[in-house]
């Protein structure tokens, strides 16, 4: 197999980069505190425009951004030339993406952080939420509790999991290491990975019921069909972080592991999948997060309740997200109340996709670094494929 | 949802004297006395409710959510071996769709069933079909945003402003129902429900019915008119006519929270009633006409025109709860009914008041559903 | 993992020529494994033809019925349609339309923010950083209609108001500006904040792949670092671009409960971004809206829809192969050259 790596031409570094005009040894650079006092300027630029001029603060930043962007480049142009300057340019860009991206995300994190906070608690955690009825003033009062949800979610995505990351994996792993890319078994497979990236999650929880209705009858709402849902959503995403990430694997491995004699199965399980087992992960995660925040599909395949339940095989199951949007979109008679449990289960949600992120890399990071103890063996593809391919 | 009963016995006395109200009073509203499940005799109730075991699968309308939310936790509080599981996610067509399918052991519907999903009822409820049974009375709220003002409005003037023939808030049909208020020179941000719902249908139902000539759409449960701000359920147009300014939008009472509702004209009098319960129960006594699609059935047709006595809400919202006169076994025939009798009791119906802001059925109509529930096997 | 087969042989002597097992000669456990990925790929044919005949069972009513006269299309938002084509195009507009533009917004940053971390940012911080960015998919989509809601569309007004006082001759600025921020912009701001890290995280990968040397090698040649990324990262990720922002587009196209929770909805065609009262609906959002109070051929009807929407999805992905597959072989050709 020919990856993208082994056929990089070597030579276009030399045809391009080569210097125009190799008059010095150094190129003159900006001076050191050049870029500094360009910034500290554009930003009193920006504040000026804010303060004096009566623009919006976004705006002031961003007039701020753009100054010194454009006076690190043009100083840049000025003094070291064009290609540095374009570099410089780049940099900012890519600094400034990175930068907004940040700005939704903090802003986020911080909403669902400042409005969840108030309702987590330990008992808002381990507690099954509910109602107690008093039945001399006919109050109904609700107790705020997640672990319903909580138990649900972990079920639910759980038995996903189970059914898709195998499904998944294999897959790509037949698809890169046993599939002729042009025969019709990997041309069908990889066709409908495709089309199953656009299947809309409504549709994957009525697909679900209507199985669960075929085989158990017409009251099948049950967290395990919303699994298969879930499953229908996830597979398509491993297959296809899992296929890009065996790809990069270089060929040079592959090819030194069977010239030592291994077969294809242990070279594909012991060198080909750890040396991809982080970007594999990666995918699988981002699987899991896709999924792990799914209403639509639960609500159709689990239905709704209130009510604790731990089994995946019969009635109807709650999850946080479902949580989130019920005490969302129909709130209780005291709405902040219901909105508070809203952003309770959503921070709630978060926390537990992070420290399920979380686990996973540390899993990974401890296998990697047992193997790593066991042979001196590569750490990343990059590494390892230097090493290989230039010994 | 964990049940703590708060002091158990009296809990139990008062729930069992107030279902026992109701098997005396069907007994003596209807032929026979045959009294309902849940009230088989006076002195045993209680035993009978707690001794009660299974589990309820049921869903549909969001508008009687929060009064389902309620029952459910006074009737489990009664009966501890009893899970009830309503899913207001559903929405008045799904949870009959469901129901139909057979899904459900009933559904909660703001529009009843049709004629035809009567006559589909048939081959899972035998020849009996199924029964419409009126348990949540509320109102339509027409919510505005506009800080300082109180508004009365003309059935005129609100099919003129949702079908955006209004589009400022100082225009003079606006200030001729609003003598005296300040109204600001600001343009009229019409919000209106983007999902389809039982309320939008409940709502465009009262324009059409009260200014055909205005709003020549019929009722539907999406949204007619081009150019509003589509909003996600109630809690969505609530929100958004909160955080906006010189916003209106319509809301199922029971959902509007904080927001301010303007008073609505009844009839074509100069009288502006706002939402009140006492004031939808007034709407229902005048304007329910009893349309029964079965023996028993309680199928009710709202007539809009006739809501004129001066303290009568002018938009009721009924929503129903449907059930099949025969179910698949007879102890879930015998549980649902227990659960559908407590709910249009006295006492279910002073809960959902209590807890949703509904408004409580009239005597007249509980002791129907509770005759009605009788044959339910 | 099973690791028995390695001992079965461990000094067999490779021969020549030896990438690929010849077939007869392969030992029992290849055998199995084969078998068992080969099973996997052929569950995934079994589900999806199980998923197509449940939509085209379902869907077949709706498409079959005559839209003018069905009584039971008479009402909601098929009422006075005319057609199912002309019910599904507005709709596939709106699909089309917001991802476009969350791919305009989304792509560039997420692309810019996997290079930053791969190869800008301090070596420290990089693993940090890039967790940073998966936090924010790890952020479901709930949350994200939430957020949208409640701090989005009014922090976007006062931007929406500029862009339209400033520039309203473009048609995508067009008026009436919308004074609830329920617009196209806030939907296609929140999908593209939801695909950013998608596509970030996995091109991050892609570009931590490059072989060490080649970027060595560019730099030691007196490449700055923008012509080492361009000349040695950039040309072997490029498939792999392709695949991720694939992956964020088809999360853009089937994303339900974000785009239905913030955007004010109808069923034309318009290209204003600034609006609530002339955005085209998504075919996702449009099914999970309508789907509980439909009658039941209008749910067979949208179903159909997301029978449509499959084939779309389909052909966004068969062309963006066919454009990865293009770039492949374009740069085997200027590298055999």
């Amino acid at each position: 197999m020919i990856t993208a790596i082994a056929e990089t031409p070597h030579q276009a570094p030399h045809r391009d980069v080569r210097p125009q005009a190799p008059a010095r040894l150094t190129a003159r650079t900006l001076p050191y505190a050049a870029r500094p006092s360009i910034v500290a300027a554009a930003t009193v630029l920006g504040a000026a425009a804010v303060f004096v001029g009566g623009a919006s603060i976004a705006g002031g930043l961003a007039l701020a951004a753009v100054a010194g962007t454009a006076g690190v480049v043009v100083a840049s142009l000025v003094v070291e030339g064009r290609r540095r300057a374009t570099d410089r340019m780049v940099h900012a860009l890519m600094t400034a993406a990175f930068v907004l991206a940040v700005i939704p995300l903090v802003s986020l994190l911080a909403t669902v952080v400042n409005k969840g906070w108030a309702s987590l608690s330990w008992q808002f955690i381990t507690q099954t939420g509910g109602t107690a009825f008093d039945p001399t003033t006919l109050k109904v009062l609700t107790t705020a509790g997640a672990w319903q949800a909580v138990v649900g979610t972990l079920i639910i995505t759980g038995i996903a999991v189970a059914l898709s990351v195998p499904i998944g994996v294999l897959t790509a792993i037949y698809l890169v290491e046993y599939a002729n890319p042009r025969g019709w078994m990997a041309r069908t497979t990889t066709f409908l990975v495709d089309v199953m990236t656009g299947i809309p999650s409504i549709v994957a929880g009525l697909f679900a019921f209507s199985l669960a209705s075929l085989l158990v009858g017409p009251k099948a709402f049950s967290g395990f069909s919303a699994s298969v849902a879930l499953s229908v959503l996830m597979i398509p995403i491993v297959v296809r972080s899992t296929e890009e990430m065996l790809r990069i694997v270089p060929d040079d491995l592959r090819e030194a592991s069977l010239a030592l004699g291994a077969t294809k199965v242990v070279t594909t399980l012991r060198i080909v999948l750890p040396t991809a087992a982080t970007g594999i992960l990666t995918g699988v995660m981002l699987a899991v997060s896709r999924i792990v925040g799914e209403t639509a599909p639960i609500f159709i395949a689990a239905s709704f309740t209130d009510n604790f339940s731990a089994d995946p095989f019969h009635g109807p199951m709650q999850t946080l997200p479902v949580m989130a949007y019920a005490n969302y979109k129909f709130p209780g008679t005291d709405i902040a109340a219901s909105y508070q449990s809203a952003w309770g289960a959503a921070l709630l949600l978060v926390l537990l996709v992070v420290a399920l992120n979380l686990a996973a890399r540390l899993t990974a990071r401890l296998v990697s670094g047992a193997r790593r103890g066991r042979s001196s063996a590569r750490r990343t593809p990059a590494e390892a494929s230097m090493r290989d391919t230039h010994p | 949802m964990r049940l703590t009963m708060m002091p158990g016995a009296v809990g139990a006395v008062t729930l069992a004297t107030a279902l026992a109200l109701t098997g005396c009073s069907a007994g003596a509203g209807a032929a026979g006395g045959a009294g309902t499940q849940a009230a088989h005799s006076t002195g045993d109730t209680a035993a009978t409710t707690s001794t009660l075991g299974g589990t309820i699968t049921a869903g549909g309308s969001s508008a009687q959510a929060n009064a389902q939310a309620a029952w459910t936790a006074a009737f489990q509080a009664q009966a501890h071996g009893v899970t009830i599981n309503y899913d207001k996610s559903q929405g008045s067509g799904g949870g009959v769709v469901n129901w139909l399918n057979g899904s459900y052991d009933f559904a909660g519907t703001d529009a009843g069933l049709t004629p035809a999903q009567q006559k589909q009822s048939q081959s899972m409820c035998g020849a009996g079909g199924a029964l419409n049974l009126p348990v949540y009375l509320s109102g339509v709220a027409v919510v505005y945003h506009l800080p300082g003002v109180t508004l009365r409005l003309t059935s005129a003037t609100v099919a003129k402003i949702f079908t955006k023939k209004i589009t400022r808030w100082n225009d003079p049909a606006i200030a001729a129902d609003n003598p005296g208020q300040k109204l600001p020179d600001e343009s009229i941000t019409v919000v209106s429900r983007s999902d389809a719902s039982g309320t939008t249908a409940n709502f465009t139902n009262y324009l059409h019915q009260v200014q055909p000539k205005l709003w020549p759409y019929p009722a539907s449960t999406t949204w007619p008119v081009k150019g509003t701000s589509g909003q996600q359920g109630g809690s969505g147009v609530v929100g958004t006519v909160l955080s906006g300014k010189g916003t209106i939008g319509y809301a199922d009472h029971s959902s509007i929270g904080q927001a301010a509702s303007a008073a609505i004209q009844v009839g074509s009098g100069s009288t502006f009633v706002g939402y009140s319960p006492r004031g939808a129960t007034r709407a229902f006594d005048t304007a329910a006409r009893p349309a029964p699609q079965t023996s028993g059935d309680l199928f009710t047709d709202i007539d809009y025109t006739k809501i004129t006595s001066a303290n009568a809400y002018p938009i009721p919202l009924l929503s129903y709860d449907v059930v099949c006169t025969r179910l698949a076994s007879p102890a879930q025939a015998k549980l649902t009914a227990a659960y559908l009798s407590f709910v249009a009791s006295d006492t279910g119906q002073k809960v959902a008041a209590k807890n949703a802001g509904s408004a409580p059925l009239p005597a007249s109509i509980q002791r129907q559903i509770a005759h009605s529930l009788a044959s339910v096997k | 993992m099973t690791t028995t087969p390695t001992m079965t042989a461990p000094h067999r002597v490779p021969r020549p020529g030896e990438g690929r097992p010849e077939p007869g000669r392969r030992r029992a456990g290849d055998t199995v494994f084969r078998w068992l990925t080969t099973g996997s790929a052929a569950s995934i044919i079994a589900i999806l033809a199980g998923v197509t005949v449940f939509l085209i069972v379902t869907a077949l009513p709706a498409l079959t019925a005559d839209w003018r006269t069905a009584p039971a299309l008479a009402g909601g938002t098929t009422g006075g349609v005319g057609s199912f084509w002309r019910y599904v195009a507005p709709l596939l507009w709106g699909t089309a339309w917001s991802s476009l533009l969350a791919l305009i917004l989304g792509t560039p940053v997420a692309l810019g923010i996997a290079l930053y971390v791969s190869h800008y940012a301090p070596r420290p911080l990089r693993r940090g950083l890039g967790y940073l960015i998966d936090l924010l998919a790890a952020v479901p989509s709930v949350v994200f209609g939430l957020w949208g809601i409640f701090v989005l569309r009014p922090a976007i007004l006062p931007l929406q108001d500029w862009l339209n006082h400033n520039l309203s001759w473009i048609p995508l600025f067009a008026g009436p500006v919308s004074k609830t921020g329920s617009t196209m912009l806030a939907a296609a701001i929140i999908l593209a904040v939801m695909i950013i890290p998608i596509i970030s995280s996995i091109a991050r990968e892609i570009f931590a792949q490059t072989p060490r040397l080649h970027e060595e090698a560019a730099l030691a040649l007196g490449a700055t670092r923008w012509e080492m990324i361009r000349l040695a990262v950039l040309p072997q990720a490029r498939r792999g671009i392709v695949s991720a922002t694939l992956l964020g587009l088809g999360r853009a196209l089937g994303e339900t409960m974000a785009v239905a929770l913030i955007l004010s909805p109808s069923l034309l065609f318009s290209v204003k971004i600034l609006t609530d009262t002339a955005n085209p609906q998504t075919v996702a959002a449009n099914l999970a809206l309508n789907f509980p109070e439909s009658t039941p051929l209008q749910r067979d009807a949208l179903i159909a829809t997301g029978l449509v929407l499959f084939i779309i999805s389909f052909a966004v992905n068969a062309l963006g192969r066919l454009v990865a597959g293009r770039a492949e072989t374009g740069r085997r050709k200027r590298g055999a050259a």
